[in-house]
């Protein structure tokens, strides 16, 4: 590599920047730097002047590297790298220093955030010294896909993959398909019928011949990266099957809370105490009578059962609301002389139609009854022998602020949904991390909801959090459309920013291959040294750390780049 | 001493805590500027070292801070971060490192308040302890 000569740009925002920081007095004190070459300042660096005048300079003053002064990286460092590139140099010999969300908008004297841009500026120009060019790399994409889950998410994900022309793997791990969704009998808000709705996308996946269907299978292992992965599994009663696959979409969906614990429910002590997805048995089986034979005359719909409660799951379920009202319609139709009760903390009747199914039910003489779900829970008693009930339940009406009782033969339980017990051994097996609930985490919650931190995995439906059919339906089909991108365009960029081992300094020691979350460091026992697959590493950089002979490193994010970084910006602070 | 204005290092995660430094600019949340950032893939990546080197080169206090537990960009690199510093914390204490010049924080990329708010602490409990030239004593090479 020649002798760095650094171009060096000191943005000032408009007067974002400029108004808090002496940008002028910093580009000309700059400009003696060793190897600084050009000092600027230009009012707006991000726009195409200002990146004219860095590409200008790249190729008249002959730049090798380039340091921008300005925002944040994690909004234009993009901007810049792709303006070295169209000057013809590596886009990694850049350097940025945020000197405006870290320096002009949040400080208030002039001086002070002068001294302070002054020493992030210094360090970005002596870290860019020690930057070296990387080579980005691309790995091709074999077209298969694996999809783990065959609910209503992923076998929509695994139609519009297999009706491309592309090859699914589609692994369920219980014998049927369908998931959840295929236990509901009519759908909110309009009463779809649920065997209409799902039996057809069931069939169809059953006689597809792009997909090769694995029921009662698990998904136990996972070799490979992006555009490459392969696994073994083993179907009930068959031998083990080897596929290799380019991207892998995760929809395993959640499962329904137990209530037991909440004895105030007396769920289990009770006959006629059912959860909601108990009672979805009960009308797909047309028998709406008590264990005692007899029909109900009072129903109880209980909300938000271990839902938006700290003590078993802070977040809302998403669909219990929709679902309660929609049992008191079915319950209406099937029991027209029936007093039905909806016991509820707040009514979240969101998308489309269900605010006016919510109006319409209310109109139906269904008695909604609101609790406090934080201090004040219902409670369910038997009901004496002079009582026209078999139940009590004791609850105070917080819109009247009166402790009432509502008589009750059956209750309805509209239990909270959790994660499968399944989903951390599915996060581990496929390198996606779950947050505190256990559902799996998105790559952005807003921006890229199925994608994830880990190349080529992606993950729908209420894996993620709890979600309604149509959302799930749009999410495996979503996934879809990225696979298909990612299988059209053939291959996939890796990151730059990867670790390397010195095979000199390596004491094979072997730790780094426990630490890597990404299997990512293997063992040559011939060499007997430890080597990094750079398609598989993420560029954490825990295995540098660890590293007790000091043997890996990053490059991009090397122990001289961040040692020279932080030197300048303790030496400028010292004067 | 009144003049004196602590110099503080803070490694953190681009992730979270940077970002989360970002937010704290966009909504123009006004704090201390005696703080000056490195930004690091991970918690994880951070070799303890720098640390020492920091307050070799003049840092009066450093500031170590990553992702919520759980919230790892990289699956679990701040719960190894996390067992580090407890060994690491309790090594120099014990060899007679003033571990009040330290401060470990998780702050997401949503807490913008949360970072002005450690910044102004740490700042202020630095500045009442001083500069730190008993480290920078040692090797001869500074004089306070």
């Amino acid at each position: 590599m020649d002798k760095p000569r650094i171009g060096m740009y000191i943005c000032w925002c408009g007067n974002n920047i400029a108004k808090m920081v002496d940008v002028e007095a910093l580009a000309e004190e700059m400009a003696s730097l060793p190897n600084v070459v050009v000092s600027k300042n230009y009012k707006y660096m991000c726009s195409d002047p200002g990146q004219d005048l860095i590409m200008k300079d790249i190729k008249e003053a002959n730049l090798n590297r380039v340091v921008v002064a300005a925002c944040s990286p994690r909004i234009h460092e993009m901007t810049f790298r792709k303006a070295l590139q169209n000057a013809g140099l590596n886009p990694y010999l850049f350097q940025m220093a945020n000197i405006r969300e870290h320096v002009s908008w949040v400080h208030t004297d002039r001086a002070e955030a002068t001294r302070k841009a002054r020493a992030l500026i210094r360090a970005a120009v002596t870290r860019v010294n020690h930057h070296i060019p990387l080579i980005e790399r691309a790995v091709t994409i074999h077209p298969a896909t694996l999809i783990i889950g065959g609910g209503i998410s992923g076998i929509n994900a695994a139609l519009d993959i297999a009706d491309a022309g592309k090859k699914v793997y589609l692994v369920e791990k219980s014998a049927e398909l369908g998931g959840l969704a295929s236990h509901v009998v009519e759908f909110y808000p309009y009463f779809d019928k649920g065997d209409a709705v799902i039996r057809p996308l069931i069939d169809r996946v059953e006689k597809h011949e792009n997909i090769e269907l694995f029921l009662e299978t698990e998904v136990k292992d996972i070799s490979g990266y992006v555009g490459n992965f392969e696994t073994a599994i083993t179907p009930k009663g068959g031998n083990e099957v080897k596929f290799s696959f380019g991207n892998i979409i995760v929809a395993v969906g959640l499962k329904p809370w137990d209530p037991s614990p909440l004895e105030n429910y007396g769920y289990g002590r009770f006959p006629d105490i059912i959860t909601s997805w108990e009672f979805d048995d009960w009308l797909a089986a047309g028998n709406l009578s008590k264990k005692n034979g007899k029909l109900p005359k009072n129903i109880a719909i209980i909300h938000c059962v271990g839902s938006r409660n700290s003590k078993y799951h802070e977040y809302c379920s998403r669909i219990c609301c929709m679902v309660a009202i929609k049992y008191a319609n079915q319950l209406r139709s099937a029991l027209p002389d029936a007093n039905i009760y909806e016991l509820y903390a707040d009514i979240r009747a969101i998308s489309k139609g269900c605010e006016e199914l919510y109006a319409a039910t209310s109109r139906k003489r269904v008695m909604f009854i609101m609790f406090d779900q934080e201090h004040d829970l219902p409670e369910i008693i038997k009901a004496d022998a002079s009582d026209s009930c078999d139940m009590i339940i004791r609850v105070k009406d917080t819109r009247i602020r009166k402790r009432v009782e509502v008589p009750a033969d059956m209750v309805i339980l509209m239990v909270s949904m959790e994660a499968r017990q399944s989903a951390k051994e599915v996060s581990h097996t496929v390198g996606v991390s779950l947050d505190k609930n256990h559902f799996f985490i998105e790559k952005h919650p807003k921006l890229d909801p199925v994608a994830t931190t880990t190349n080529g995995v992606y993950i729908v439906g209420s894996c993620q959090g709890p979600k309604d059919l149509p959302d799930c339906v749009s999410q495996g089909r979503a996934a879809a459309a990225r696979v298909l991108g990612s299988i059209s365009r053939g291959t996939a960029h890796v990151e730059v920013t990867t670790a390397y081992i010195n095979p000199a300094l390596c004491s094979a020691c072997r730790m780094c291959l426990d630490i890597c979350p990404y299997t990512a460091i293997s063992f040559d026992e011939s060499r007997k040294v430890s080597g990094v697959n750079e398609v598989l590493c993420q560029g954490c950089g825990t295995c540098v750390a660890l590293c007790r002979t000091k043997a890996i490193n990053i490059q991009g994010c090397s122990n001289d780049q961040l040692m020279a970084e932080l030197k300048a910006l303790l030496l400028s602070d010292a004067g | 001493m009144s003049e004196f204005e602590p110099k503080l290092t803070a490694f953190v995660c681009t992730w979270c805590t940077y970002a989360g430094a970002d937010l704290a600019g966009t909504s123009r949340i006004k704090y201390e500027p005696n703080v000056r950032l490195i930004r690091f893939p991970c918690t994880g990546r951070i070799d303890f070292m720098f640390i020492l080197k920091a307050f070799e080169n003049g840092a009066d206090g450093v500031i170590v801070s990553g992702c919520h537990p759980n919230d790892c960009h990289y699956v679990c690199g701040n719960f190894h971060a996390r067992r580090r510093w407890i060994v690491f914390r309790a090594l120099v204490d014990f060899l007679g490192f003033d571990i009040k010049r330290l401060c470990f924080s998780w702050v997401s990329a949503a807490e913008g308040t949360a970072w002005a708010e450690i910044v102004n602490t740490f700042t202020e409990e630095v500045r009442a302890l001083g500069p730190y030239n008993e480290y920078r004593d040692m090797d001869g090479t500074f004089t306070s």
